[in-house]
């Protein structure tokens, strides 16, 4: 393995401290990823934009497309490359690995692993191996969903499994050579695993997962199986059968020893889970996707554990399906956008137990995933949900939009659409940073932070 | 604080204070085996040339890298305050001061000489500590070490370019057990010494258990060619075509086939992915099933209890064969969604857990369309449920057998309610249906039928209504669904439906073609009401004035319809080891 080296000008190296009690920087979006890895902290090089092929639409295949992100750089929010991986997968979300030199994402259908290597060339990621047997490895698991980085490891959170393509499924563990080692089973009704109910639910779904390592804690949420996130959303919100099939619940687990603790109820889907990482905020924050509410999961001064709705997100009445959120990197904001009206929406959550919504901005006919700067603020929203919940004809608009936070407005800075360069539905953006990997003699404007 | 190395191997270290959790107990979880722990050439603080492995020993280890002139307090130095405080525990716990050691590396060869090793060894308790320092004779040496261990290593920069002598690393160190096996990876940005000390101890332990773990018994399958051979109670001879006679063999070839996979373009759906065991041999998850890359299916997947006894097949009865049948999902471009019967065939026949078992089912024929559907025909046929509650009551005369609410349903089913004219009871036996084509209304009512507003649950027993113009935007045009129609092209056979058996029926809700009634009751009230009036309704389907008590009646008889069969059944199917990709 050739030993990389660090950018000459490189300017500010941030050897940020993650250890216990040591840090007062809390994450956002690119530092939620996991506290086991380097940061960008300053300007990216390059957004990762895992993108699901559509069909009639050009290749019609999922693919890794690479969008330039240098302000200076001449192809600044354009399309620089564009990796086909063959078929369509319901790309969904991806993950690096704790040294940052690999990209793993996954297919929500066909449950295929596709690792990429963007070290050698950050600007363009190649295919390094693809895991086909994931189903097979982990027992049944199906959906490979969060990719959450653990020292020398990937954790991987399904969706489903191989039996009934319901809700049921497991967290599952793979080394960063992509060789599987092990399975955890969400605790449900028919198997607590030692874990102790605080209502009434143990659904065993699956979602998304977030280690606290300073308090030893993970916390998963719950979504749903391949039948429902895969169908027509229409159709499935008529279909009574398959509306009973949203989690509920919101699992807390002892991080070293994957077993899980507590199961909160959580009803609505609770969707993508973000910590607080201020040296003393002990809570995470989630939303339901289904009962557009943010939830707070503390840990009080008596060392217990609670789950509490704390706030609504839009008009719940018309489910406005709270997607994504992002923490800001003090823990004093929060973005929150709502799919169906396209809609962003700022919180100010200093009080993490009375958020307040202080800013709201459409973004589009429909909008996912939100991914901030470090600082803040660069903010960046993709549009694709689900290839088959996302919006149909006109209102089907694909893209990757860059906005700037001046701290009172969203200003937008370019949008790339992702149906007109014929490349399909912009789904989840990972940051690059050429520094991260780079060698002295060429020239870099970023800082990055390792440890 | 400086960096820790010759010099300054006397600074103090950097101490962790209280952990803000409770550690688990040694013991209580497992660690998995994370591979071989790789070996390589290296040089001890003696300069003298060793392996890894022989210095691992039999011993459980914890090796960590570092760098000697490392400037960063949270980097190396942590590690080693973090390690030397292991070491202490270490040395106060019998057992472990003489099962474990501790290896720290050095990955920068150019600097840390065997003398720089030394010295640090002499800093950290010296050779009564069983703590060794190591490093490589060179960067040739040391790379694929750091290659096996998968560190990733940086050397710094000054803004002129010149190298600082400092390293940026994500740095890992490992536990590893006797049998040279990583058993965890730990970040230096959250070490901790009794978390270590934790897994030391519960490694041993593991050792200490007995190593004979208990075997798991492979579960077998039922017989399920003898359950064909003598049907249970209540039904008649299960019907066999001369041209596809049942064997063990074949049905075995069919049972593997209906639980793999990889009989979708995709490798996503089996046929049992609809036709859920656990869940009456269909699917109580959905109303109108989901086929490959979640295209909608206009229909219920019906149950395949007892489907060796169909006439017709599908809701529609456009198939009379199960022999041909399974080629409408398995073609269906909304269902399994194959391009073609020769791209499955030979994706079937490359596949090497199937090598030789079509031949040895069908007299040396390989994979092809024929035996294909013969085969997964054979099993479907073993499915036969009866010797239900009824069953014993009516044809063995087990007086007992049924409810007294179970019985009033009956005399209400095969009487004024009709309901026995389309589900027949025969002298015999009874198979509940009439194998025919009828319409109720249910069809009638999804296509000309206004969908107004939807009431949509988004949480148990929290509603909220969805106006039309709301989900318009995220909602295909739904597929039309004439039933029979669409196979005579006749008007009068608008809406017309195969009438189901009703073996099991409380096990396969929801119901109708459509999955539109969730329950039995529903069922009940919906031809108590006389259906849905439209121009071809079946005249036998009139509104019936059931009292309550009747309703709950009909229900309770219908509940004793489940086979005594079904569990048995179920886990056979469960047992079946699922074909997923490879």
């Amino acid at each position: 393995m050739p030993v990389h080296r660090l950018d000459a000008l490189v300017f500010g190296l941030v050897l940020a401290s993650f250890v216990a009690g040591g840090t007062t920087s809390a994450h956002a979006d690119e530092t939620c990823l996991s506290p086991y890895m380097a940061k960008i902290v300053g300007q990216e090089d390059f957004v990762y934009v895992w993108t699901l092929g559509m069909e009639g639409l050009g290749d019609a295949q999922d693919k890794l497309v690479t969008v330039d992100a240098r302000p200076t750089s001449p192809t600044f929010g354009k399309v620089i490359h564009s990796l086909s991986v063959g078929g369509r997968n319901e790309a969904h979300h991806s993950g690096l690995t704790d040294d940052r030199r690999f990209l793993w994402a996954g297919g929500l259908d066909t449950s295929k692993i596709f690792i990429f290597d963007i070290a050698s060339d950050p600007a363009k990621p190649k295919l390094e191996k693809v895991i086909t047997d994931f189903v097979a490895k982990t027992g049944g698991v199906v959906g490979p969903h969060t990719f959450y980085a653990l020292p020398g490891r990937m954790l991987i959170t399904g969706l489903s499994n191989n039996k009934d393509h319901g809700g049921r499924s497991a967290q599952v563990e793979y080394k960063n050579d992509g060789s599987y080692i092990t399975t955890h089973w969400m605790p449900d009704e028919d198997d607590l695993q030692g874990s102790v109910k605080a209502g009434e639910y143990a659904d065993g779904y699956g979602y998304d997962t977030r280690a606290q390592p300073r308090l030893n804690a993970m916390l998963t949420s719950s979504f749903t199986g391949w039948l429902n996130y895969m169908m027509d959303f229409g159709k499935m919100l008529k279909d009574e059968e398959a509306m009973k099939r949203f989690g509920k619940t919101v699992v807390l687990w002892d991080l070293h020893t994957r077993q899980p603790k507590k199961i909160f109820d959580v009803p609505g889907a609770p969707l993508e889970i973000r910590w607080a990482l201020g040296a003393n905020n002990n809570y995470a924050f989630t939303s339901t996707a289904l009962t557009s509410k943010l939830w707070l999961v503390e840990l009080d001064e008596h060392g217990e554990w609670s789950a509490s709705e704390v706030a609504d997100i839009g008009d719940p009445s018309k489910i406005p399906l709270p997607v994504d959120i992002s923490i800001s990197s003090d823990d004093r904001f929060l973005w929150a956008d709502t799919f169906l009206d396209g809609t962003a929406h700022l919180f100010d959550v200093t009080n993490p137990r009375e958020p307040k919504e202080v800013y709201s901005k459409k973004i589009g006919s429909q909008v996912n995933m939100v991914s901030q700067s470090w600082d803040g603020k660069r903010v960046y929203f993709s549009s694709s949900l689900l290839a088959n919940w996302d919006k149909k004809g006109e209102e089907n608009e694909q893209f990757v939009k860059l906005y700037l936070w001046d701290g009172k407005e969203l200003k937008h800075q370019w949008t790339i659409d992702f149906i007109k360069e014929k490349l399909g539905r912009a789904h989840q953006m990972r940051f690059g940073s050429a520094a991260l990997y780079a060698s002295p003699t060429t020239e870099h404007d970023v800082s990055v932070a390792l440890h | 604080m400086g960096a820790i190395g010759p010099a300054s191997a006397h600074e103090p270290l950097p101490v962790r204070g209280k952990l803000d959790f409770d550690l688990p107990a040694p013991g209580s979880y497992a660690l998995p085996d994370l591979g071989d722990a790789a070996d390589g050439s290296v040089l001890d603080e003696e300069g003298a040339s060793s392996s890894l492995h022989q210095l691992y020993e039999d011993k459980l280890i914890v090796l960590s890298f570092i760098f000697g002139a490392c400037h960063d307090a949270k980097g190396c130095p942590l590690s080693l305050a973090v390690l030397d405080q292991l070491k202490a525990r270490c040395a106060g716990d019998p057992e472990l001061a003489n099962a474990a050691r501790l290896i720290t590396m050095s990955f920068d060869p150019e600097r840390d000489t065997p003398e720089v090793m030394a010295r640090f060894r002499a800093s950290f308790g010296g050779e009564e500590a069983n703590w060794r320092f190591l490093t490589t004779a060179s960067s040739g040496e040391l790379e694929p070490i750091l290659e096996s261990y998968d560190q990733s290593i940086q050397a710094e920069f000054d803004e002129a370019g010149k190298a600082t002598g400092q390293f940026s690393h994500v740095l890992r160190v490992f536990l590893i057990d006797r049998e040279k096996r990583v058993r965890n990876i730990y970040s230096s940005s959250f070490l901790y010494a009794d978390m270590i000390l934790a897994d030391l101890r519960t490694l041993l332990l593991e050792e200490n258990a007995s190593a004979a773990a208990p075997a798991v018994e492979s579960i077998s399958s039922v017989d399920l060619f003898g359950l064909v051979q003598n049907p249970p109670l209540g039904l008649p001879p299960v019907p066999v075509p001369e041209a596809n006679p049942l064997t063990r063999e074949n049905i075995a070839l069919g049972r593997k086939l209906f639980f793999d996979r990889r009989l979708s373009h995709n490798g996503t759906i089996s046929c049992a992915m609809c036709h859920v065991p656990e869940q009456g041999f269909t699917s109580y998850e959905l109303e109108t099933a989901v086929g490959i890359e979640g295209r909608t299916v206009r229909r219920n997947a019906p149950t395949i209890y007892n489907v060796a006894y169909a006439k017709r097949l599908f809701h529609d009865g456009r198939e009379d064969r199960l022999e041909q049948q399974i080629w409408g999902p398995l073609l269906a471009a909304n269902e399994m969604g194959n391009p073609s019967v020769g791209n499955l065939v030979q994706r079937i026949g490359g596949l090497e857990d199937y090598e030789g078992l079509f031949q040895a089912a069908f007299g040396g024929r390989g994979p092809g369309m024929e035996t294909l559907g013969m085969a997964l025909a054979s099993y479907q046929r073993t499915l036969v449920s009866g010797n239900s509650p009824f069953d014993r009551w009516y044809f063995g005369q087990e007086k007992n057998a049924l409810s007294e609410s179970a019985v009033r349903g009956f005399r209400l089913f095969s009487g004024r309610a009709r309901c026995g004219t389309c589900h027949r009871v025969g002298e015999a036996d009874a198979q509940l249906t009439d194998h025919e084509m009828h319409n109720t209304g249910i069809g009638y009512r999804r296509a000309m039928g206004d969908p107004g507003d939807v009431r949509v649950e988004i949480a148990p027993d929290s509603y909220t209504v969805l106006a039309e113009e709301l989900l318009a935007p995220i909602s295909e045009t739904p597929p039309g669904d004439l039933g029979l129609y669409e196979i005579t092209q006749q008007p009068d056979d608008r809406w017309k439906y195969k009438t189901p058996s009703l073996r099991n029926v409380g096990l396969t809700r929801p119901y109708m073609h459509d999955g539109s009634l969730g329950s039995l009751r529903e069922v009940v009230e919906f031809y108590d009401v006389g259906g849905v009036p439209n121009e071809t309704l079946d005249p036998v389907i009139l509104p019936l004035g059931l009292r309550e008590q009747e309703i709950s009646d009909l229900v309770a008889f219908l509940e004793s319809l489940t086979g005594d069969n079904t569990k048995m059944l179920v886990d056979d199917a469960m047992a079946v080891e699922i074909g997923d990709p490879r």
